[in-house]
């Protein structure tokens, strides 16, 4: 059980001696129960942090967009920052440093363990709480416990958690720089790709009858893409959009952006889009779920992210952010790779 | 950018094309592309008058680029690139859309396979348009070479190589060169002594001032390319001065270490401290350090103190070197396939049953019998002898598929060098059927069956096994459809050549290709037989492929040709068409670093770097880049793009 006061007084020590810059957590959100991302600068801040069930954020996503803002100010890092991490927002980190994308002392890592449990899903939730709204959550034990205005509620965890979490294999940030809560990787409460597994023992039209289906609702408001922390591209390859013009680029680049996909929100350049994602973020993506949760249309990502870390991990017995120096999935080849599905 | 003035030039190839691709109906779907300013049919494009064709109309036409729809550009690319740049145009702006290999071969209806030749070509026409002019790099050329492997595949090439004046390297990973040939006794179809043909190009290699020999050593890394190649030979210690060296053989009398012999296949045993053969080069002892007492600390050391010549030293340390080479030559020889393979055959753990070198040893006159045929168990003379042919050849089921080509002729030559020492034996050979083609090859067989007094029977052996004191061989002669029994003396085995441990471990460490058998595979099977895939490797003898020695030879002068060609040129041209990062882009996840097979890209200050001199232009690097930063050159993202688009048709 982890204790928050541990959490906030090591933001507050750190902020405290000066030695980060900003600390990145979590703290009540100004609505209901749900928490939202903190960035916390002064040690008086330190007591608005929380941890709590509905810390689903994958905060690394900031450390993302810190460097990204630095890189436009033409500054350096003079100081780390740390960010509060759950296993899969710290293998992330992890994916982030293979890519070089910060230096490691640049960042300090406060890990928490999902001690087995996870998050909370709202909308396995919202069915449950018989119309009313909670105003807060809290682990405990196996259970989750929710205030509304009737009265306290308690759930099983499992029930109301976010299916990657279930599915989870290791709960643990093993990269960090201090931890909190025990490591309890092992206690699978769903078997790794269950979800996926279920989906694939179905015929090849119902499932594309499913795809079809969601591939013609997404809206292609980018949120997925906004969300996530591995796609932090300037450019996106499928997205002529986000073209960045900088002093380098030339009159001719500008007039000859190349266009895989067209604006329109149809099929097949849903499609092309989300495949073209999936296939980005093979041997990356750490499965924190953040896609699907922000997808306004609930359009079922994971699966297709699912599908690339499986493949990866039975193929060539790739984890994603499992250590730092470790060789990247797309980009390295052994002779004692499998060449059996190459026909 | 001003529009593009192209030519696009219709081939058919004969009928090649003709028959499964409407030639006039492509031509003409291209002259409607905003580009094309000509089109053109000819029966062969590559024939003279089918390039003068070319030339004049980039000339009469005033072309900027050109599109030549015809076969695969490992073909003629380089044939219409050329004609380009006699016309007055830069060769890079010159593509082949192929419509042959990848259309007309593999297509039989002929509206589906012109509507596909329309797409390739109409591709190729919008990849041209945005060709830029390129010159070729160049680079200059290290005039040496290196030859790895030190059988008569490796001093033929080294020799060959040396006597061009060009400066080589031999690295011989045992301790004496000489291969596999020194290991055998007589040669067919002459009968000639192999070591006695064999050591003066031993002694040539070695005084050839022009030829450095590196025994004992082996390959360990290789980068740089085709000109260029940096080299780290690992070189393990021998322990023993060759230069004080005066091969008394004080010191192997006082070993008190005995091991087995592997340069007798095992047959005998030798000490710790050794020399191969008499005739070994270089002439000097080596300590095995993994059978050496203890060399840290010296717990023996009787060798030393023997060593009038004090020529053992014990803190002898290994050596990393580095060698600049032009051009390498790969001739790592071949193994016999594991008798463990063949458990009907024994597996390897009956007495009496040897493998073709253990016999070519028993037979040498500087073998462990002084060239008297005895059988290992109780050193008799054997008076019946099995000879087995294909033995793990010839079997796709369970073992090798191929035809190991040589066994058939040193069976016969076997059957012949025993009647020879044991004249009232008998010799039986078990064979599939015969195939002795070669310049007195076939002649030599018959020799063997008429005036040698072989039997000759046609037919597998099922098993073989102990029963008497003798070796039970139980087979089939299909001719006569009888079962046939013998209680043999000895059994020889003609066991499949494969390519040898060091073959397999230099082709990881070179990068080069092998093929399905596992033997390093040539650049063309007809064509390009003694290149590799990687420009500037060459190959020479069994680890190519099954040869005698007579093929062998030949082949490693061609290599050895190949490579005085290649660093005859003072300079070497190389394809400009390499990788270009756009830094804009670039985020420095260093990808590209890790998926480079040529070690080309480097991160400097967060972005990727490419080095030109080594970069191929595979594009490997490209396919990885999530963010389209690293483009190859005339290969760009914007490229493929409008080539799909085209393909697409939209």
């Amino acid at each position: 059980m982890i204790n928050i006061q541990d959490i906030r007084d090591t933001a507050r020590d750190m902020l405290a001696k000066g030695e980060v810059r900003a600390v990145i957590g979590y703290r009540r959100g100004s609505r209901g129960m749900l928490a939202e991302p903190a960035f916390i600068t002064s040690p008086e801040q330190a007591d608005e942090l929380v941890w709590d069930p509905t810390c689903f954020h994958n905060l690394s996503l900031y450390l993302v967009e810190d460097r990204k803002f630095l890189a436009h100010l033409k500054k350096n890092s003079d100081a780390p920052i740390a960010v509060v991490a759950k296993g899969c927002d710290a293998r992330s980190i992890v994916v982030l440093l293979q890519e070089h994308y910060f230096k490691r002392e640049d960042v300090y890592i406060i890990g928490v363990s999902c001690e087995g449990s996870g998050v909370v899903d709202e909308r396995k939730l919202a069915p449950l709480l018989n119309g009313f709204q909670a105003s807060n959550a809290v682990f405990a034990g196996d259970d989750f416990v929710f205030t509304t205005a009737q009265g306290e509620k308690r759930l099983p965890a499992r029930e109301v958690m976010a299916d990657r979490c279930l599915e989870c294999r290791i709960p643990f940030p093993k990269e960090h720089n201090v931890v909190f809560g025990e490591d309890k990787t092992g206690r699978e409460l769903a078997a790794p790709f269950a979800a996926l597994t279920r989906f694939e023992a179905q015929g090849a039209g119902e499932r594309w009858n499913f795809w079809s289906h969601h591939f013609d609702r997404c809206i292609r408001c980018f949120a997925c893409r906004s969300v996530c922390p591995m796609c932090y591209c300037d450019e996106c390859v499928v997205d002529s959009i986000t073209f960045p013009v900088t002093p380098a680029t030339t009159a001719e680049e500008k007039a000859n952006r190349i266009r895989w996909i067209e604006r329109s929100a149809t099929r097949s350049e849903n499609i092309t889009y989300l495949m073209t994602r999936a296939m980005h973020l093979a041997g990356r993506c750490t499965d924190c779920g953040e896609c699907e949760r922000a997808c306004p249309v609930n359009v079922p990502i994971r699966l297709l992210n699912n599908k690339m870390e499986r493949e990866a991990r039975e193929k060539f017995g790739f984890e994603p952010g499992a250590s730092i120096g470790g060789p990247s999935l797309v980009a390295s080849f052994l002779d004692s790779d499998p060449g059996d599905f190459i026909r | 950018m001003t529009k593009k003035r192209t030519g696009v030039f219709v081939c058919h190839c004969g009928t090649n094309i003709a028959a499964t691709v409407d030639v006039a109906k492509v031509a003409h779907e291209m002259a409607g592309e905003d580009t094309v300013a000509f089109t053109q049919e000819y029966v062969y494009m590559c024939s003279e008058p089918g390039q003068e064709s070319v030339v004049q109309a980039i000339k009469d036409n005033k072309l900027d680029s050109v599109v030549v729809t015809c076969c695969s550009p490992n073909l003629h690319e380089k044939t219409f690139r050329d004609n380009a740049q006699r016309a007055g145009i830069n060769n890079f702006t010159c593509e082949i859309a192929n419509i042959r290999e990848q259309c007309s071969w593999v297509h039989k209806d002929k509206n589906k396979g012109t509507e596909k030749a329309i797409k390739i070509s109409r591709s190729v026409v919008r990849r041209v348009n945005r060709n830029k002019p390129m010159e070729a790099i160049a680079v200059p050329v290290t005039r040496r070479a290196m030859v790895i492997g030190g059988g008569i595949a490796g001093i033929q090439a080294a020799l060959d190589i040396a006597n061009a004046g060009v400066e080589v390297i031999l690295v011989e990973k045992q301790a004496t060169i000489g291969g596999r040939m020194l290991q055998l006794s007589e040669t067919f179809p002459t009968l000639d002594c192999s070591q006695c043909v064999l050591s003066p190009k031993m002694v040539e290699v070695k005084r050839h001032p022009k030829v450095k020999l590196m025994t004992y050593s082996e390959v360990q890394e290789v980068t740089g390319s085709v000109g260029n190649f940096q080299v780290k030979v690992h070189k393990k210690p021998t322990f023993v001065d060759p230069d004080k060296c005066k091969i008394c053989d004080d010191c192997t009398v006082v070993c008190p270490v005995v091991v087995p012999n592997e340069y007798e296949l095992n047959l005998t045993s030798r000490r710790a401290i050794y020399i191969p053969y008499a005739q070994s080069i270089p002439a000097s002892y080596t300590l095995d350090e993994e059978a050496c007492l203890g060399l840290n600390p010296i717990v023996c050391g009787k060798c030393k103190d023997v060593c009038e010549a004090d020529a053992i030293n014990y803190d002898m340390l290994p050596e990393t070197v580095t060698e600049d080479v032009g051009a390498i030559v790969v001739a790592t020889g071949f193994d016999l396939y594991d008798q463990e393979n063949m458990p009907e055959l024994g597996g390897g753990k009956i007495e009496d049953v040897l493998d073709g070198l253990q016999f070519e040893r028993l037979c040498s006159a500087s073998g462990a019998t002084q060239g008297h045929i005895l059988r290992p168990s109780d050193h008799k003379e054997p008076k019946n002898v099995v000879f087995i042919q294909c033995v793990g050849s010839r079997d796709p089921a369970k073992h090798c598929a191929y035809c190991s080509k040589i066994c058939c002729m040193y069976t016969a030559k076997h059957a012949q060098l025993y009647k020879h020492h044991v004249p009232d034996g008998r010799a039986y050979v078990f064979y599939i059927d015969i195939r002795s083609g070669g310049k007195g090859y076939e002649e030599f067989v018959q020799r063997t069956m008429e005036d040698n007094d072989t039997l000759y029977l046609r037919g597998r052996v099922s098993r073989l096994y102990r029963h008497n004191g003798k070796v039970r061989v139980l087979g089939t002669d299909t001719l006569s459809g009888q079962n046939v029994e013998i209680d043999a003396d000895m059994v020889v085995l003609a066991l499949a050549m494969v390519p040898s441990k060091g073959t397999t471990e230099i082709a990881q460490v070179l990068k080069i290709g092998r093929d399905k058998d596992g033997f390093l595979a040539e650049a063309h099977p007809k064509l390009k037989p003694v290149e590799s895939v990687t420009a500037g490797i060459y190959l020479a003898g069994a680890a190519q492929a099954p040869k005698d020695i007579p093929e062998t030879v030949a082949q490693a002068g061609a290599a050895a040709a190949k490579v005085i060609a290649l660093l005859s040129q003072a300079t070497l041209s190389r394809s400009p068409l390499i990788a270009k990062v756009r830094p804009s882009h670039c985020t420095g996840c260093g990808m590209c670093v890790d998926a480079c097979p040529f070690i080309a890209i480097r991160l400097e200050n967060g972005k990727a770097v490419v080095n030109e001199a080594l970069c191929e232009g595979c594009g490997s690097c490209s396919a990885t880049c999530l963010r389209a930063a690293i483009d190859v050159k005339n290969v760009t993202q914007l490229q493929i793009h409008e080539m799909i688009e085209a393909c697409l048709a939209v």
